[in-house]
C-alpha cells in the first residue's frame, strides 16, 4: 500500500512533509555529499540579510543537556552574493526553494522581498523575525505583536510568493502573534525558532557562550515546540510549519497531530545527516502501519 | 566526505586514560590528508549528543585509520568503552591540512601532550616525502611520553621537554623551541597542543621568520562547514575551524585579540570535547 505524503503549503507544493530548518542545511551544497537532496519536501536556505553579517564572537556553540545553545548571529555573505552563488546551486535541484530573510527595519525586510519577488525559482519567503542572537531586528520583531504585523505587512505588500512568518517562542502569547501576523497577510507560519538559554562555566565563572546568551535547539524544547503548534493550530487557519527537537518520524507525527502541515528538521541534521530522509521512510512506514493512506488524515488530530 | 558505519579492529590503552583506535575504511584512509579530522558520533545511551572531532592519527594505508583521545568528557568517556568489532558511525575526511610545498627541505613537528594526534600521521607522510624533520615533544611527565617511540624513529633528531624535568628539558616545548630553533633552522614549523603553546611558538616563528602552521581545537557541531560554530578569529574575518581549518597558518591568526581566547574551547565545561583534545604540556 502507498502513501501520500504530498502536502500544499498554500501554493509551496511539497512531494512529501520534510524540509530542513534555516540556518541548520546551509544552501545544501555539503549535505548533498551526503543524502539525496531530491527526496527532501523543500529546500529551505540560511537566513540572508541585505549586507552581509560577520556573525557574533566566538564561542558561538555550546552543548547541554538534550540540546545545545548557539549565537551565530547571522553570518551570512547577503543577499547579492546569495543569489549569485548560492541559490543557482540550490536550484539544480528539483525541490521547491524557501529563501528566509531577516533586516534590521521594516524596510530592509521590505526591500529583500522586493528582490527576492523578481527572482524566478524561488518557491517562498521566510521572515525570520525571531533570531534571539542579533541586536537590531530579528527577535524584536517577533516578539511584539504589533511589530510582527507591521513587519508581515511590509513584506507582504512587496511580493507576491507565498509569505512564511517564523515566530520566537520566547513569548507570553503566541496565538497573540500568530493571528496578528495572520491578519497581515502570513501564507504560512513556522514556529519555533530557538528559545533563548545561557550556560556558565563553572571553573571560569564566564559564560559559555561569547554573546552571553544564545539559542537552545534540540529536544530539550519539543514539548515548547508541540504545545505552541497546537495553540497556533486552534488560533489561526493557515498551515503550519512545525519546528523544534524534531530528530525522528515520531517526533515529526507529534507535530502533525498537533497540528502542523509540514515539519522542519534543524539541530539533528548536525547528529545524523541522514535525519530528513529517515523521517521521510518513517512517516511512510508509520502511515501504513496505522492503516492511513495520507499524510493529511492525521494532520490536527490530537484527541483533547 | 563519507558517512560510513567503520569496523573497529584494534583498541588500545596506551596511557590511562588514552585510547587509539583503529577503524577500517579504505576510503578515507585513500583521501585523508594529514591534520584533517573525522567526525564521530559517540555511542551512548543520552538521547542527544552531538558528534566529537578528532584529527586522524595515523593510516594504514588503503585499509583503516586510527585515532587517537583522551578521556575528557561524556563522548569520550562512551567511546572508550566500544569494543573490538563494534562499528561507529563516522563523517570523512574533513577540514583542511597541513599544507606542505613539493620543494620544502626541513620540518619541525611540535606537539604538547595529545597534540601528538594529528602530528603523527604529518609525520609518515613527510617521511614518504623524504623531507627532513625534527620532533620537538612536550609533556607533563616522564610517564606519559605519548607516541615518543614512533617519532624518534621517523624523525631526524627528537627533543623533548617535560614540565617535571623528569625527561629531557625541564620546562615547556615552547621555552625549548626558543633555545634551539638558532640551531635548528627549519623552513617550517607544524604544531599542535594547548592554546597558549601554539601562541608562544608563533611568536618565536615570526621572530626567526619561519611559516608556522598549527591545528585548532575548537567545539564544533556540524563539522562541514553548515552550522558556522566553529568559527575563529583570523585577519581575514571569521574562519570555520571544520572548514576552512583546523589548520590555520598562523600569520592569520588574531591572537592577542580577547575574542580569540574566548573562541577556543579550553576548558570549556559544555562537555563538548574538542578536536584531538590536548590537555598536558606546553
Amino acid at each position: 500500500m502507498s502513501v501520500n505524503l504530498s502536502v500544499n503549503l498554500s501554493g509551496i507544493k511539497m512531494k512529501n512533509p520534510v524540509m530542513p530548518a534555516s540556518g541548520t542545511f546551509g544552501a545544501g551544497r555539503e549535505f548533498s555529499e551526503l543524502i539525496d537532496i531530491n527526496r527532501l519536501g523543500a529546500l529551505v536556505a540560511k537566513t540572508v540579510t541585505l549586507k552581509p553579517r560577520d556573525g557574533n564572537i566566538p564561542p558561538r556553540l555550546c552543548e547541554v543537556s538534550s540540546g545545545m545553545l548557539n549565537s551565530i548571529g547571522l553570518q551570512n555573505e547577503g543577499i547579492d552574493h546569495f543569489l549569485k552563488h548560492d541559490f543557482p546551486f540550490m536550484r539544480e535541484f528539483d525541490v521547491p526553494i524557501i529563501v528566509n530573510i531577516a533586516g534590521n527595519s521594516l524596510e530592509e525586510y521590505a526591500q529583500l522581498c522586493r528582490e527576492l519577488d523578481r527572482v524566478e525559482g524561488v518557491s517562498g519567503i521566510e521572515l525570520n523575525i525571531s533570531c534571539p542572537n542579533i541586536k537590531a531586528g530579528g527577535i524584536a520583531f517577533g516578539a511584539s505583536s504589533k511589530l510582527a504585523e507591521q513587519v508581515t505587512a511590509a513584506a507582504r505588500y512587496n511580493t507576491q510568493l507565498p509569505l512564511i512568518v517564523k515566530l520566537t517562542p520566547n513569548v507570553y502569547n503566541i496565538s497573540k502573534i500568530a493571528r496578528a501576523v495572520t491578519s497581515a497577510g502570513a501564507d504560512v507560519i513556522s514556529l519555533i525558532n530557538t528559545m533563548v538559554g545561557m550556560s556558565i562555566d563553572t571553573n571560569t565563572f564566564k559564560p559559555n557562550l561569547g554573546n552571553i546568551t544564545g539559542g537552545l535547539s534540540g529536544p530539550a524544547i519539543k514539548p515548547i515546540a508541540v504545545r505552541m503548534v497546537w495553540e497556533v493550530a486552534q488560533s489561526v487557519k493557515i498551515p503550519i510549519i512545525g519546528i523544534g527537537g524534531i530528530s525522528n518520524a515520531l517526533d515529526a507525527v507529534e507535530f502533525f497531530l498537533a497540528g502542523a502541515t509540514a515539519i522542519a528538521v534543524g539541530t539533528a541534521n548536525f547528529i545524523n545527516p541522514t535525519t530528513m530522509t529517515d523521517i521521510i521512510s518513517g512517516l511512510e512506514a508509520y502511515l501504513v502501519e496505522k492503516g492511513f493512506t495520507d499524510i493529511s488524515q492525521i494532520i490536527g488530530k490530537v484527541k483533547t | 566526505m563519507l558517512q560510513i558505519k567503520a569496523d573497529i579492529i584494534g583498541k588500545e590503552e596506551v596511557m590511562p586514560g588514552v585510547f587509539n583506535l583503529i577503524l577500517v575504511s579504505p576510503e578515507i584512509s585513500r583521501n585523508a590528508r594529514p591534520g584533517q579530522f573525522v567526525h564521530v558520533l559517540c555511542p551512548t545511551d543520552d538521547g542527544f549528543m552531538l558528534r566529537r572531532p578528532f584529527s586522524i592519527h595515523r593510516v594504514v594505508p588503503g585499509r583503516a585509520f586510527e585515532i587517537l583521545f583522551q578521556v575528557v568528557g561524556k563522548g569520550t568517556e562512551a567511546l572508550s568503552r566500544v569494543k573490538i568489532h563494534d562499528t561507529l558511525d563516522i563523517i570523512g575526511p574533513l577540514g583542511t591540512g597541513f599544507k606542505y610545498s613539493e620543494d620544502i627541505r626541513s620540518a619541525l613537528l611540535i606537539a604538547g601532550g595529545l597534540g601528538v594526534a594529528p602530528l603523527l600521521f604529518l609525520a609518515e607522510e613527510l617521511v614518504e616525502r623524504q623531507v627532513l624533520f625534527y620532533p620537538m615533544l612536550g609533556y607533563k611527565t616522564k610517564t606519559q611520553m605519548l607516541r615518543y617511540i614512533d617519532f624518534k624513529r621517523l624523525g631526524k633528531k627528537t627533543y623533548a621537554a617535560t614540565e617535571d624535568g623528569s625527561f629531557g628539558h625541564e620546562g615547556t616545548v615552547a621555552d625549548l623551541l626558543n633555545r634551539t630553533v638558532h640551531n635548528i633552522r627549519p623552513e617550517i614549523i607544524y604544531a599542535c597542543g594547548p592554546v597558549g603553546m601554539l601562541k608562544k611558538i608563533s611568536e618565536t616563528a615570526d621572530e626567526f621568520g619561519i611559516e608556522c602552521q598549527v591545528s585548532l581545537e575548537t567545539k564544533m557541531a556540524c563539522g562541514i562547514g553548515v552550522c558556522l560554530g566553529c568559527a575563529c578569529v583570523t585577519r581575514r574575518g571569521y574562519k570555520m575551524a571544520c572548514k576552512d581549518g583546523p589548520v590555520f597558518n598562523t600569520r592569520d591568526i588574531l591572537w592577542g585579540a580577547e575574542d580569540y581566547e574566548k573562541g577556543l574551547a579550553n576548558g570549556c565545561g559544555c562537555d563538548n570535547e574538542a578536536l584531538s583534545e590536548t590537555d598536558s604540556a606546553g
